[in-house]
């Protein structure tokens, strides 16, 4: 018997369960406020996700995840803000505030809730196809990618500062009423709204768990072992590359949009790169190279964080900060490497197999 | 079109790109010497305008001594780095990048616990803060020092890298670290001491960052990203982030006569990163192969 972590049909059964763990959360808790909070812990586990595909799985590290999620998050806040436009008064209020008397063009496509729902998950999924494309044509890749996921992040940051009338500047969009769609309201604090995040998260999860099993997935992986070899066996490097960090990219949209409907809320602090970067720490800290690891380490740490609450922020963040340098360091894929080790301690050694089977650290498909 | 204020915006531009390029300068000798992508240079400038708040607060040091102190006391702190982390992850860029921003967050919620959140401020002598007239453009005496300090520490780090045999050693290492290490030179007190060196220029940066605006744990977060783009564009040498700091300095000033600050902002953001599309080396390239 090898190691049980490696077991594709342990995977699923550990997946299945954690996800039936997270869908009898609304029958065991009564107060719908901390209701919220787990799911827009889910959110930001849907957010570790993307990262774990891109950079544990397709060895993309991508500082600007934020560029995908804001762009999201502002779509779905533009489609909430319309909806509670009416004929009489079809002109946001700050936008008036703004001296800005007619609906910018920008602004149109959101008065049909369903079209500014594809706009919001779309232009960010088509805004990572062209930029990855351009980039890893290029062959831009390791930190010098993450460099310029960094300036693209900095400068939509700026822009949607920069343009008040339009987005809101500094204090973002605050739509005044929940989100409607097919005619039900979808109320942040009901038990339907965690529904619908549950429903996405374990969608993005197991198409991800999908993809990381697949032979596409096994070619992303070996590109990030070492993509000069696989560009020389003949694989369009750049073409895989794109793909999977637009997959991630789809899904940190789909968590920006999930994300307002929770809090009914958007500003730029959402591209801030403080934000971006402490999505790779959940990552990091829960384990790269195990979608389950990020997604659990997002939860553990962002449920920590909000319980500790903010008198004691700043030492919550000395700590994580030191416990992340101390991950980094000594334990680079994360705390799932532990649990690998622990079960591959637990398994028989097969008499028949090679010895050190771990010489050279197989390739595994978790 | 008025000529006059557009003198006024390219002098302007000079001192944007003086406070650029010395944000830059740690990073680049950094970067171009050990490939290193710093996350923390920012915190660095933070503890070097925090260190002359307290050389000044507890011992009364006089400004312009409280520079070259700020040095010493920020470049013992990159060295303590560089021995205790950054040395166990020369041959894992992403994480040297990663680590280091753990390192940043450590720094700025550790100066945040000791001295608070409310912003300090540097007493700096009288005649800098007065105005000088540059032609017909009113210029802060203090950017002017700004502007001295840089060309000085520019000029110094020149005679240091191509007149002294510390030069030689670090440009080798920089080359081809084996062959360096196989003529005798001891490739890891090279990086230990550019990286202590790096860490230095950050802290005179801070000291003089923290005259230009309030000295904030979160003060340096700004400035990181930035630099970054200095050194990248510049290509991780000298030359390379004194030109690159120079034209997007000039160019932040143009656009943002024509326009505001933000929007000249995000129009070089997306120049640079245009311009690394099509030339991901940088401005000048360094000869040799690094890994």
């Amino acid at each position: 018997m090898g190691n049980l972590y490696h077991n594709k049909i342990a995977q699923w059964v550990v997946y299945v369960a954690f996800f039936a763990a997270l869908a009898i959360i609304p029958n065991m808790v009564g107060d719908s406020f901390l209701l919220n909070q787990f799911a827009t812990y889910c959110v930001y586990g849907m957010l570790a996700l993307s990262i774990s595909l891109c950079w544990g799985f397709g060895g993309i590290l991508n500082l600007g995840q934020g560029i995908a999620f804001g762009l999201g998050a502002y779509g779905m806040a533009m489609t909430m803000q319309m909806q509670s436009q009416t004929e009489s008064n079809p002109i946001p209020p700050f936008m008036l505030n703004n001296s800005l008397d007619y609906l910018p063009l920008l602004w149109q496509p959101f008065q049909s809730t369903l079209l500014g729902l594809i706009l919001a998950v779309t232009v960010p999924t088509l805004f990572c196809a062209a930029f990855g494309g351009i980039m890893f044509r290029a062959r831009v890749s390791g930190p010098f990618f993450a460099i310029m996921t960094l300036a693209m992040l900095s400068a939509f940051y700026t822009i949607i500062l920069d343009r008040q009338a339009y987005t809101g500047g500094v204090n973002g969009l605050t739509p005044p009423s929940a989100f409607q769609f097919a005619g039900v309201e979808v109320d942040p604090y009901s038990p339907t709204a965690y529904w619908v995040v549950l429903f996405f998260l374990t969608g993005a999860t197991f198409l991800a768990k999908l993809i990381t099993q697949s032979s596409f997935g096994l070619v992303t992986q070996a590109i990030r072992d070492d993509s000069e070899r696989v560009r020389f066996l003949g694989y369009s490097v750049a073409g895989y590359e794109t793909v999977i960090y637009t997959i991630s990219g789809l899904i940190a949209a789909v968590a920006g949009c999930c994300w307002v409907m929770l809090v009914q809320y958007v500003s730029p602090a959402q591209m801030d790169v403080g934000f971006s970067l402490s999505i790779v720490i959940w990552a990091a800290i829960g384990g790269r190279h195990s979608l389950l690891g990020s997604i659990l380490g997002a939860l553990i740490i962002q449920g920590a964080q909000s319980y500790l609450g903010d008198t004691f922020l700043a030492t919550w963040l000395l700590i994580l900060g030191g416990f992340f340098i101390v991950v980094v360091r000594f334990l680079p894929n994360g705390l799932a490497s532990l649990l690998e080790v622990a079960l591959g301690l637990l398994a028989r050694p097969d008499p028949t197999s090679s010895p050190a089977p771990d010489g050279g650290r197989p390739l595994p498909a978790e | 079109m008025d000529l006059g204020s557009l003198l006024n915006a390219l002098i302007l531009g000079v001192s944007i790109a003086s406070i650029w390029l010395i944000a830059a300068l740690g990073l680049t000798i950094i970067y171009g010497t050990a490939g290193v992508i710093n996350m923390a240079h920012g915190e660095l400038i933070m503890l070097g305008a925090y260190s002359s708040y307290m050389l000044q607060f507890y011992l009364g040091l006089p400004y312009l001594l409280c520079l070259p102190a700020s040095f010493v006391v920020v470049a013992l702190v990159g060295l303590a780095l560089e021995r205790g982390l950054i040395r166990y992850l020369y041959s894992r860029p992403l994480d040297t990048l990663l680590a280091t921003y753990g390192v940043s967050l450590v720094l700025m919620q550790g100066v945040r616990l000791i001295f608070g959140s409310d912003p300090k401020y540097l007493a700096v002598p009288e005649i800098f803060q007065s105005n000088v007239m540059l032609g017909s453009v009113s210029v802060s005496a203090f950017r002017i020092v700004v502007l001295l300090v840089t060309v000085l520490l520019v000029l110094a780090l020149w005679l240091l890298f191509y007149k002294t045999r510390f030069g030689v050693q670090v440009r080798a290492v920089m080359q081809n670290k084996e062959m360096a290490a196989a003529f005798g030179i001891n490739s890891g007190r090279i990086y230990m001491l550019t990286f202590a060196l790096g860490a230095g220029l950050a802290g005179v940066a801070g000291a003089l960052f923290g005259v230009l605006a309030i000295v904030l744990p979160t003060m340096g977060a700004s400035y990181v990203v930035q630099a970054f783009l200095m050194v990248v564009v510049g290509g991780g040498s000298l030359a390379g982030s004194v030109v690159a700091s120079g034209v997007t300095g000039e160019m932040q000033s143009v656009f943002a006569f024509f326009t505001n600050d933000t929007l000249a902002r995000f129009i070089i953001f997306v120049l640079i990163v245009a311009f690394l599309r099509f030339r991901p080396q940088g401005l000048f390239a360094q000869s040799g192969a690094r890994r």
